[in-house]
């Protein structure tokens, strides 16, 4: 759309948009306040027993020796894997209420490979001797963890889906990858891309808390950039793409320290192969700025380590109303270790929920991350990373450069990477339903928050400053989020805004 | 003469098939109860069996423990703030080569044991309320009625247990390229997605308002 008649439309819609921030913070802290004031025991929410509902003393119930464990209802999953998580052995002297015979239920579902698990206890050889009969129900374990599909002004379309067999064979072992394709559009230099991943893993390894996961990628992209125009123009006339190919593996060890907490490391090699243009930006204004693309010209290599940190005590990882996520990543990379890159990628984000009177919840998201160092562009911070009102980077490449909505008149425009970025987000949720199949539940939601990305070689307006300059501005969202045995749907303002084509 | 055992089962099972249709998951159930003033406490009298259907009351001769959480609130009528709160919780396991049932009930008033022959005895142990103290005389005004709610949870599951499981399910090993996108979005996928009930059954049922009469004057 030509920025003439763009504009207008676009005012109109900022307009909008920033009553509707408006209106729903109002109403988030209007309800939230008057939430407060409730009692919090109500048969919806009842307070916390002083012990887990589901403790048992270990020494109540008959003493038993158990004789053997028979698995009954596995068709294509291996004896050994289901014994190896239940936490029983045979010859084993214990108490009926032993926490661990209840336990042995959820050990086995958590392997992900059954619909149901019952355990039970029949009769063994002689008095006190008893037998541990473990019976499921097998489900697919073909699990669709993504979609992709969209349009926009760069790509016409892309599309790609990512699949994972979580128990194959029967072995235990977890496959998955995915592919994607995308379009071109009109743009100079542009070409189709597409993209592969196929990931290998393996969660605890013998009976212990050690996992361990590797990939291997591909990826045949064009790389869009700004070449003339004004910040933030996303006119394809004013765009430019530059070919690239990656070709990556990595793979590490994981580890849970506890139940809610994990680490995991990583080491990454890929090799990038890009046609990087060198030369000069002109802007609308006369203006010439250098153009720093944040990639070597032809063949470079990226070697790294990384380490993450997960601590996730939220009651649901779809729908959640209380209970709080924190995760941290470390990536360090560097020609010591063979790159060509010297960089370092720290991020953070924590989650908080906070359940209200019934069915209502509040919460709080916050990320940030700095890229220290030379890191390759795709390393550093996208503009969608932290604005989910932009179409998202699929499977690491870039399918729009639509510029994010200007709420706030921050002249943001053209900032696409970064090296500072982040967000602050509050989300009010209702739960509208609860189901125990199928549909397991959803939940309508309306989200508003800031963002901010720094990008060194930012460029804006002619005599912006100030205010007007600061890289922050304000993202929102709302709509209907469904947790399925399916997968999760999200149908929301944001979700649909990344895949159309826009002003 | 009919025999003990047989008068239970038959009791048993009538009240399994009269079973409200509301008490089901997620539904509410009203149930007339008893209430009794005695000392300083109201005592109530009434059960919770309908957390407990065919399948359920079958299970209980597994040679697993059975867990029964009650949770009961009095609250004043059309008014949200409880003025009394109990916690029952109750266990019983059977003995597969003794044939009796171990029963372990814990409330306001201690912790008893039981060893009992039948499992409607067993079922009786884990679903009866009876007279149960569910608030001090000295929060129930006279002249104000109340009503009790009373949430009563089978096998239910731990906090702690469901975040164990949800964590083991949501273990995507690999990742994905878009490290960007999935760290900072506000949804990480799940990437299997099953679900584990709470609570084998739950069941709520509210009870009759009741009141404390004012006493006549002598």
């Amino acid at each position: 759309m030509r920025p003439g008649r763009g504009r207008d439309t676009f005012l109109a819609l900022k307009s909008l948009v920033t009553a509707s921030v408006l209106v729903a913070l109002a109403t988030a802290l209007a309800v939230s306040s008057d939430v407060m004031a409730q009692p919090a025991p109500t048969p919806d929410g009842p307070p916390a027993p002083p012990v887990p509902l589901d403790h048992v003393d270990p020494s109540f119930g008959p003493l038993i020796t158990i004789e053997d464990i028979r698995v009954v209802g596995n068709r294509s999953t291996a004896e050994r894997i289901i014994l190896r998580a239940v936490p029983l052995a045979q010859g084993e002297r214990l108490r009926a209420a032993d926490p661990r015979l209840t336990a042995a239920r959820f050990k086995v579902l958590a392997l992900g490979y059954f619909r149901d698990v019952t355990v039970a206890l029949e009769k063994g050889s002689a008095h006190g001797r008893v037998i541990v009969v473990v019976t499921v129900v097998e489900r697919g374990t073909i699990v669709l963890n993504r979609l992709w599909y969209g349009s926009s002004a760069l790509a016409p379309y892309w599309l790609g889906l990512d699949l994972t067999e979580r128990n194959l064979l029967g072995t235990g072992l977890l496959v998955g990858g995915g592919v994607v394709h995308a379009g071109h559009g009109n743009v100079d230099g542009a070409r189709d891309q597409w993209g592969g991943e196929l990931r290998l893993g393996a969660a605890g390894l013998s009976g212990t808390r050690w996992g361990a996961h590797g990939a291997f990628q591909i990826q045949r992209g064009s790389e869009v950039y700004r070449l003339a125009g004004a910040p933030g123009s996303s006119d394809n006339a004013d765009l430019a793409a530059f070919p690239y190919r990656r070709l990556g593996v990595r793979g590490g060890p994981s580890f849970d320290l506890t139940t809610t907490t994990g680490f995991e490391a990583d080491v990454r090699i890929e090799q990038i192969d890009a046609a990087v243009p060198s030369g000069d930006r002109t802007l609308d204004d006369g203006r010439v700025v250098a153009l720093d693309l944040g990639l070597d010209a032809g063949k470079s290599r990226v070697v790294s380590l990384a380490v993450g940190f997960d601590r996730d005590t939220r009651n649901d990882p779809v729908l959640p109303h209380q209970g709080n996520r924190v995760q941290a990543q470390l990536e360090v990379g560097g020609e010591l270790l063979g790159g060509s890159y010297d960089f370092v990628v720290a991020l953070a984000r924590y989650e908080r929920w906070w359940p209200l009177r019934p069915r209502h919840a509040l919460g709080v998201r916050a990320a940030g991350g700095a890229v220290l160092g030379d890191a390759p562009r795709f390393d550093r911070i996208h503009v969608a990373d932290v604005n989910r009102m932009l179409t998202p980077r699929v499977m690491g490449m870039t399918v729009a450069a639509t510029a994010p909505p200007d709420f706030l008149g921050t002249d943001n425009g053209d900032a696409l990477y970064g090296e500072l970025g982040g967000n602050l987000v509050a989300e009010y949720a209702y739960r509208w339903f609860r189901r125990p199949k199928s549909i397991y539940g959803g939940d309508l939601f309306v989200a508003a928050g800031v963002w901010g990305l720094h990008a060194d070689g930012a460029v804006r307006a002619d005599g912006a400053s100030g205010w007007d300059a600061l890289p922050v501005d304000l993202v929102i969202d709302a709509g209907l989020r469904i947790d399925t045995e399916l997968g999760i749907f999200e149908f929301t303002i944001a979700n649909a805004l990344g895949r159309v084509p826009r002003w | 003469m009919v025999s003990r055992p047989l008068v239970a089962a038959l009791v048993v099972a009538t009240t399994l098939a009269a079973r409200p249709a509301v008490a089901q998951d997620g539904g509410l159930e009203k149930q007339t109860m008893k209430f009794l003033e005695r000392g300083s406490s109201i005592y109530l009298t009434g059960n919770v069996t309908s957390v407990f259907d065919a399948r359920a009351y079958e299970k209980l001769e597994n040679g697993l423990i059975s867990t029964v959480v009650v949770r009961l609130w009095v609250y004043p009528e059309n008014q949200p703030k409880p003025t009394g709160f109990v916690l029952l919780h109750r266990q019983c396991v059977f003995d597969l080569w003794a044939e009796v049932y171990s029963c372990a009930l814990a409330g306001p008033t201690g912790r008893r044991t039981y060893k009992v022959k039948f499992r409607a005895e067993a079922l009786k142990l884990l679903t009866a309320l009876d007279q149960v103290p569910v608030a001090d005389i000295a929060n129930v005004d006279v002249d104000q009625r109340y009503v009790v709610a009373a949430i009563a949870e089978l096998n239910p599951v731990s906090k702690e247990t469901m975040a164990e499981v949800r964590r083991w399910l949501s273990d995507g090993a690999g990742g994905g390229l878009d490290r960007g996108g999935s760290f900072f979005g506000s949804f990480v996928s799940v990437f299997v997605n099953l679900k584990i009930p709470e609570a084998d059954r739950a069941v709520r049922i509210r009870s009759q308002p009741f009141y404390r009469p004012r006493p006549k004057a002598k």
